[in-house]
């Protein structure tokens, strides 16, 4: 029992210690070094969420996210059904290059890709930005549809073939409305994926497109803490609302299958 | 849509840093060696010693989670799969501000914050891997008196070290290629890890073809940590 106790002392402290102080920094007015407590608690910084400063990227991130999304999906769909169903040469090459976006390091692909984006006026445009999140967030659709379809027995399929279903047609009454949950899985992993990102927003967007993140680092830079601590609270609640849920309703087995081909 | 926006970039850097000024040439290797051999040691040193601190941490507490099943536990341990990487760079260096100020941006700090964040990966890996490992095998030393310390270390740990060794790769090179946390810890003096070298190279010198080479130095990293998983894969 007291084994039990100490470690879950010891996890909640290591764990959640670094959260809990951003919740502090966001309430304190004046905290100078080496004061061990804030010196003055007061609402200041919260009311700054009001702002334009903070709304306008707030925006910006959940309309990027959105759009980010329905591509993926519209695009992951088809193509883990494919992966998931047909036989043919060089799947398992595809399925790896869809890996590669988190295998690799991201930055100076995206600091090339940014040079290349100037070159067709994406660079510091929403479009640019969605189309360096569509890369990262197309490796979590494509890999989550690919296993939601396999997860799916064929026999059904089958059956629906049997009575005189086409192709369109059981794939629209039957595979897809099965994926479903499968489906509403990939789009919550895209639509935070997207929320989170920074690497990528950082590089293409600036210095027009800014997303709470990037908002969150130049908090930071200039030392306004307290700012950069309410947007990481903000920035944390849809990651915190996916994980219970996926603790409740979706089981965690949905991030496991990752890089088995 | 990945060629145009990954492949093809990946590419262009690859190009860009065997060129300079229009000649084929390896002067920005020159440069790399000249400039930032130190960043590179110093940046595997950080990945090792923050792969080793997400181990140190991840393998007893799995262990004795696979022996006895703790649900708060558990779920604390997947926490730091949901929090973006930007906010645990943040929270870390806000965590030591008031104490310790200068400790964040130091190798230990930057190791200590990596470890946070994969701990979650670690732990969902490794619970995998050792829920893997057949029961019988620990009842069986659990009846002739083994403690979880030695359950763990004797059967569990070798049982699972072919997973062990996905893991650690996997966390290793993401470390490697770690941006966000680092950048959000602020830049003390001396050494720099190698993301922050090529985005100041980038960003601020304008300076691609040495920022690529950079790069370069860190995709062969990254690659050598991809070949032993795929060789895993294709054995």
């Amino acid at each position: 029992m007291t084994v039990r106790a100490a470690t879950l002392a010891l996890a909640a402290f290591f764990i959640l210690g670094p959260l809990l102080s951003l919740g502090v920094w966001s309430f304190a007015e004046r905290w100078t070094y080496p004061s061990p407590w804030p010196q003055r608690f007061g609402l200041r910084y919260w009311a700054r969420m009001l702002t334009g400063d903070f709304l306008d990227p707030l925006y910006t991130g959940l309309i990027v996210a959105v759009i980010v999304t329905l591509l993926a999906l519209l695009f992951a769909v088809p193509l883990g059904y494919a992966l998931a169903r047909l036989r043919f040469a060089g799947r398992t090459v595809i399925l790896l290059a869809f890996l590669l976006p988190q295998a690799f390091p991201q930055l100076p692909v995206f600091a090339s890709a940014t040079r290349e984006f100037y070159r067709f006026g994406l660079a510091g445009t929403m479009t640019g930005v969605v189309l360096v999140h569509l890369v990262g967030g197309l490796v979590f659709a494509v890999w989550t549809m690919t296993a939601v379809f396999r997860a799916i027995q064929p026999e059904l399929e089958e059956a629906a073939y049997n009575l005189g279903a086409s192709v369109t047609r059981t794939f629209l009454t039957v595979s897809l409305p099965l994926a479903v949950p499968g489906l509403v899985a990939s789009a919550l992993l895209v639509f935070l994926y997207s929320l989170d990102e920074f690497t990528g927003t950082l590089l293409v967007g600036a210095p027009f497109v800014t997303t709470l993140p990037v908002y969150m680092y130049t908090a930071s830079v200039g030392y306004e803490l307290q700012i950069a601590s309410v947007t990481a609270i903000v920035l944390m609640v849809p990651g915190a609302l996916l994980l219970l849920l996926l603790e409740r309703v979706l089981k965690a087995e949905y991030l496991v299958f990752f890089g088995q081909v | 849509m990945l060629a145009a926006v990954f492949l093809w970039p990946l590419g262009a850097s690859v190009v860009a840093s065997f060129t300079r000024e229009g000649q084929w040439t390896l002067a920005n290797y020159g440069t790399v060696a000249n400039l930032y051999a130190r960043d590179v040691a110093y940046t595997i040193g950080v990945a090792a010693a923050g792969t080793a601190l997400t181990f140190a941490l991840a393998i007893p507490v799995c262990g004795w989670l696979r022996l006895r099943a703790f649900g708060p536990v558990e779920f604390l341990l997947k926490v730091p799969l949901f929090v973006p990487f930007v906010v645990v760079g943040h929270a870390l260096r806000v965590f030591w501000s008031p104490y310790v100020p200068s400790f964040s941006s130091s190798w230990a700090g930057i190791a200590t914050a990596l470890a946070w964040k994969h701990l979650g990966l670690a732990a969902l890996l490794l619970l995998g891997a050792f829920r893997g490992t057949d029961d019988s095998y620990l009842e069986a030393a659990r009846q002739l008196g083994a403690s979880t310390g030695r359950l763990t270390r004797d059967i569990l740990v070798p049982m699972a070290a072919p997973a062990l060794a996905v893991t650690g790769i996997l966390i290793f090179s993401s470390m490697l290629a770690s941006f966000s946390i680092p950048l959000m810890m602020g830049r003390g003096g001396g050494p720099q890890m190698l993301m922050i070298d090529v985005y100041y190279r980038y960003g601020q010198h304008g300076d691609f073809a040495t920022a690529s080479a950079l790069g370069v130095v860190a995709y062969l990293l990254a690659m050598g940590a991809a070949l032993v998983y795929v060789r895993r894969l294709t054995r």
